[in-house]
């Protein structure tokens, strides 16, 4: 059974530090999801290393949280994609029902005039902030839409047969973005790094998460290949060529 | 149990774009995180660095957190382990490849000595303080760790095991103690 082997193995405190090769942690992550008792372990577990932690801290100079606070403020955060077709949807459904809400409204006139001006007032600003919204979408889609965009579908090999990934690359404007929907779902210590190969030097172009339509990444000059590799959470400087589960030529 | 409400409330609001969320979060862990990496990479300056660079990547990897998986503690301090045994690898390769001279200066340089542990932990047996100290603070594996304690892996296993147990042991006495003298005073 996966608990006692889980136990007399100690497969806890090694997935705490995130040790474990992934077939480890998803066996791990499935145990602690079907087990209670196994989870309430792990909890614990988890209390008594944040305690140690809490009682081993070294308070840091201030001048590393005014760094941080400067490197934060000044960098421009990548902007959440939505679904295009999703707002679309909404956009559309939303109208209809304001529309038929309207009608109704104006049937009842006068004795509802009043609140029908300020219900209007409402649905205007949802009304513009859908329609800035939708002019978001419309420019994603121009940048997988535009003439000069390659499309390009990365299979995973033996490691993840059943990976796919979908980059679009418009070399004109030195725009990547990439679909992860059909990359499947990684342990928790573990994210997806995409690659570019520059004169046989692998060049970060970002972390993926699964399940994303639209992700920008970096354009990176020069680049061969594109790969993706599997990597700690939050990525790593260097690609783990043993975990690289997709690659293509540019 | 599992992950901390005021935390996953904090997250909530990272996520959402609050970078006052993200300092809140420094203000709770930056020192745990800190004591690890300094301990692992036994330079203050270049701990500082790596600090600022894992809050950084906790800043930009926020949605793939996932609470229902454990703390956020857990997850930070996984972050911190990864960023600073990639900036040590990058290191090591430098010395091996191109300036010997960088290894004879930085010996000179670190004198000070950050791996030393405190509180609960000092009052551990040796063996079991060396097992936690190899894994949680100085980023071994299980698998390397044994080899540098030269015992086999299941005994450092129940090393690290027993360790964790009699810590869990001192932190029940230490409520008592406290809930004693609170009741003294009251």
């Amino acid at each position: 059974m996966e608990k006692k082997r889980i136990l007399e193995e100690g497969l806890l405190e090694q997935y705490l530090t995130g040790d474990l090769p992934i077939d480890e942690q998803l066996m791990v992550e499935k145990a602690l999801v079907e087990d209670a008792d196994l989870k309430a372990q792990f909890d614990q577990l988890e209390a008594d290393f944040e305690k140690m932690a809490l009682e081993q801290a070294i308070v840091p100079p201030s001048r590393v949280k005014s760094n941080l606070v400067d490197s934060i403020e000044n960098t421009v955060p990548l902007k959440t994609n939505r679904s295009p077709l999703w707002i679309a949807a909404s956009f559309a459904v939303l109208f209809g029902l304001a529309t038929y809400w309207m009608y109704i409204q104006w049937q009842n006139a006068e004795e509802n005039f009043d609140s029908l001006q300020q219900q209007t007032a409402n649905l205007q600003e949802r009304l513009e902030a859908l329609e800035n919204d939708y002019a978001v979408t419309t420019s994603q889609l121009k940048d997988i839409n535009g003439p000069n965009v390659v499309p390009m579908v990365l299979y995973g090999n033996q490691k993840l047969p059943n990976a796919k990934l979908v980059a679009y690359v418009d070399h004109n404007r030195k725009i990547v973005i990439v679909n992860s929907q059909g990359l499947p779902e990684l342990p928790v210590t573990k994210t997806y790094q995409m690659w570019s190969d520059v004169d046989g030097e692998m060049i970060n172009m970002g972390t993926l998460a699964p399940n994303q339509e639209l992700i920008p990444l970096k354009y990176i000059e020069k680049a061969e290949s594109l790969n993706i590799t599997i990597e700690p959470v939050g990525g790593n400087d260097h690609p783990t060529v043993e975990d690289l589960i997709s690659a293509i030529p540019l | 149990m599992g992950a901390d409400l005021a935390d996953i409330q904090l997250i909530n609001r990272l996520i959402e774009g609050d970078n006052d969320a993200l300092y809140q979060l420094y203000d709770k862990y930056s020192g745990a995180l800190y004591g690890v990496v300094l301990r692992m990479c036994q330079n203050e300056a270049e701990a500082q660095d790596l600090l600022q660079e894992t809050f950084v990547k906790i800043w930009s990897s926020i949605t793939q957190y996932d609470a229902s998986k454990g703390r956020f503690y857990t997850w930070a301090y996984r972050i911190a382990r990864n960023t600073t045994l990639n900036s040590l690898r990058s290191k090591k390769n430098l010395i091996q490849n191109d300036d010997l001279g960088v290894y004879v200066n930085e010996t000179e340089e670190n004198q000070q000595d950050f791996s030393l542990l405190k509180g609960s932990l000092k009052k551990l047996e040796p063996h079991h303080q060396k097992a936690i100290a190899l894994v949680y603070y100085q980023g071994y594996t299980h698998k390397e760790a044994h080899e540098v304690m030269g015992v086999p892996l299941g005994t450092f296993k129940s090393y690290v095991r027993q360790a964790l147990k009699q810590l869990r042991k001192t932190y029940a006495n230490e409520l008592v103690w406290l809930w004693c003298i609170f009741e003294t005073i009251a």
